[in-house]
């Protein structure tokens, strides 16, 4: 059992952080996968949507939503913020994009900052689970489309009834004209 | 090409190599803290006394067991009275592996020990003498101070 | 008879507790966002501004400094809210019985606690903090202290109910939040007197104890130039284990947020498991304070007598 570190006050994440730490392969160990997110947390604050692979996006996924919590936490006078900032995200003049543009965007947000979608994979292929890593609020359409022919819609249902009130009129009326 | 060699070993004779260990067990280096004329002897020469034997049926020393030591090419018992392992809650751990030397019937060689003795002690001696054995409680007349 | 009854009364309020923990639990058990929609329609206005106030009070604010063992592991396989919940109660119950002082690694703290080895039952030590460890019940702290030339390190259980009394003699703060170099430092940076007096409290905050310690010459205890230590005046190694120590550094490991954000609590959280405990710790505060105060009185007046 052990004691939790008091000296930094951290905001709660929106989603649910797994236990432990993934080890995205690589040579140069912890440095090595840090540079690894590094890169992939660039292209999320710059695109804000990417597909990629789903451990490396679900990686990726806390420390955005942590870098964005932070500069949301403190702001960009804070020193130890712009230094977080200024390691994490490779091209700086996304660093202005995170406090000018995200910070406003996910001011009064009580969901998570981002959203992740899993993929299909490529075929033909490695089996590779994909994930589509997005910012939420970007101007893209949505990843998810409702079926409109869905059954359990419930236009569907209203339709449904109506047809089913429609034919059942309609057997009355053809009892009713029978002739024996 | 041997000269080197000979100055490395004559070096490396005085540094401890091994890694520290923190049970006793065999050829574990103790440090006697009475003030019997052979353990201080063995201490002033720079040459503190080995385990030997440890006489328990795990072979491990804990607080309170009785150790076999060599010590200035002769064999002593001891009985541990401070360990440098981490020890149960409001038992006190020292900074290095204390014995007291004593002789077969339970009694000490030296009149005094110079460093504390865990209080926890008087209960181990006092449950590991018998009647008709050895007496190990006279070990605890000669502490000067109990922690 | 009279026994009998209150052993009665202390076991239905203990399980009155019980089922109001078991009450609220499912509560907690629910999403974030449905709580807030609970509390908002629940409370009014001036409710939630009074709970906003706790939450932003300094007091609570360094209640995880104060005292940090009310905080649960921060390792989810070792989670449970009932457990904590229920630890937390008899946390604040043996708090109310012992006064257990506020202390910092680094502060001395004298203990007093009945030992059945001891002649007289009861047993002292004193000796500088230099480890805390452990959260909930199980929370302990570690003293050092050098008797008659030689170190002796003592491990207490913050709860065990065999303490019968923690005064905090020198309430102080170091450099580091784990002292254990002092094992391998000359004695004379771990020699405190068992006859010591608490020292009077000079200002409200704790004052931090800059003072930077010389290691004894080589072999150490552990490789200590790895550690990044901060009260550590020069640490000459030779140069293979520098290269050593350079190859195995990690000063990227401050910039890993995830790392530190499963280390800790986050403060929603902690906000919660603190107004749970905040009248109950508040009301032991104060009493603790009156105490110190009368005692502090006590002193001055026997001192001038004693000038006199």
């Amino acid at each position: 059992m052990n004691q939790a570190k008091v000296e930094k006050l951290v905001s709660r994440l929106r989603y649910n952080v797994g236990p432990k730490p993934r080890k995205l392969k690589n040579v140069d160990g912890s440095e090595g996968r840090l540079r690894k997110i590094k890169k992939t947390l660039t292209a999320v604050i710059k695109y804000e949507r990417i597909e990629l692979n789903y451990a490396r996006a679900d990686e990726t996924r806390g420390y955005v939503e942590r870098l964005i919590s932070e500069a949301l936490r403190h702001g960009p006078e804070h020193v130890e913020t712009m230094e977080l900032a200024n390691f994490w995200i490779n091209e700086k003049q996304l660093v202005h994009k995170l406090f000018k543009v995200l910070v406003p965007r996910y001011q009064n947000y009580t969901t998570s900052f981002t959203k992740l979608h899993n993929a299909p994979c490529i075929y033909p292929g490695y089996a590779y689970k994909r994930a589509i890593l997005e910012l939420r609020g970007n101007i893209y359409p949505t990843v998810e489309q409702s079926n409109p022919h869905q059954h359990n819609l419930l236009h569907n249902i209203l339709l449904d009834a109506a047809r089913k009130e429609y034919r059942m009129e309609k057997y009355k009326e053809i009892a009713a004209n029978m002739n024996f | 090409m041997f000269v080197p060699g000979t100055l490395f070993n004559v070096v490396s004779r005085s540094v401890s190599t091994s890694t520290v260990c923190n049970q006793i067990i065999k050829l574990t280096r103790l440090r006697v803290v009475d003030n019997s004329e052979i353990g201080k002897a063995a201490m002033m020469e720079g040459k503190p006394p080995r385990c030997i034997h440890v006489y328990s049926k795990t072979g491990v020393g804990y607080i309170g067991d009785r150790v076999l030591v060599a010590i200035k090419g002769e064999k002593k018992k001891g009985i541990l009275v401070g360990l440098k392992q981490r020890q149960n809650a409001k038992v006190p751990r020292f900074d290095s592996n204390n014995v007291v030397l004593i002789d077969d019937s339970g009694t000490p060689l030296g009149t005094r020990i110079h460093v504390p003795i865990p209080h926890i002690l008087r209960t181990i001696m006092r449950k590991n003498t018998h009647s008709k054995g050895a007496d190990y409680t006279k070990l605890l007349a000669i502490a000067t101070k109990f922690v | 008879m009279t026994m009998v009854s209150r052993l009665w009364c202390q076991k239905t309020w203990q399980n009155l507790a019980l089922a109001k923990v078991l009450g609220k639990e499912p509560k907690t058990f629910s999403t974030l966002v449905q709580l807030k929609t609970d509390e908002a329609i629940d409370d009014n206005d001036s409710q939630a501004q009074t709970n906003d106030e706790l939450i932003k009070s300094p007091s609570l604010g360094n209640y995880r400094l104060v005292y940090p063992e009310f905080l649960p592991d921060p390792n989810p396989l070792f989670r449970n809210g009932i457990r904590e919940k229920l630890e937390r109660m008899d946390m604040l119950n043996r708090r109310s019985v012992l006064s257990i002082p506020e202390f910092y690694v680094g502060s001395i703290l004298a203990v007093t606690y009945s030992d059945p080895h001891a002649v007289g039952k009861i047993n002292k030590f004193v000796g500088i903090c230099i480890l805390r460890e452990g959260c909930g019940l199980r929370s302990s702290f570690l003293l050092r202290n050098v008797v008659n030339g030689e170190g002796v390190e003592v491990h207490y259980d913050l709860y065990d109910p065999a303490i019968q009394k923690i005064d905090c003699l020198r309430l102080e703060k170091r450099l580091d939040d784990e002292l254990l170099y002092l094992r391998d430092a000359p004695l004379e940076y771990s020699t405190f007197p068992f006859d010591m007096e608490i020292e009077a409290k000079i200002s409200e905050s704790i004052p931090v104890n800059d003072i930077k310690i010389p290691l004894n010459p080589l072999p150490w205890s552990q490789r200590w130039e790895r550690y990044n230590l901060k009260g550590v005046k020069e640490i000459v190694v030779n140069e293979r284990r520098q290269k050593k120590a350079a190859a195995l550094a990690k000063p990227w490991e401050k910039y890993d947020l995830m790392k530190t954000y499963r280390e800790t609590i986050p403060e929603e959280e902690q906000n919660e498991i603190f107004s749970d405990v905040y009248t109950k710790l508040n009301e032991l505060e104060i009493q603790k304070n009156i105490l110190k105060r009368k005692y502090m009185l006590q002193r001055q007046k026997s001192s001038k007598t004693r000038t006199l």
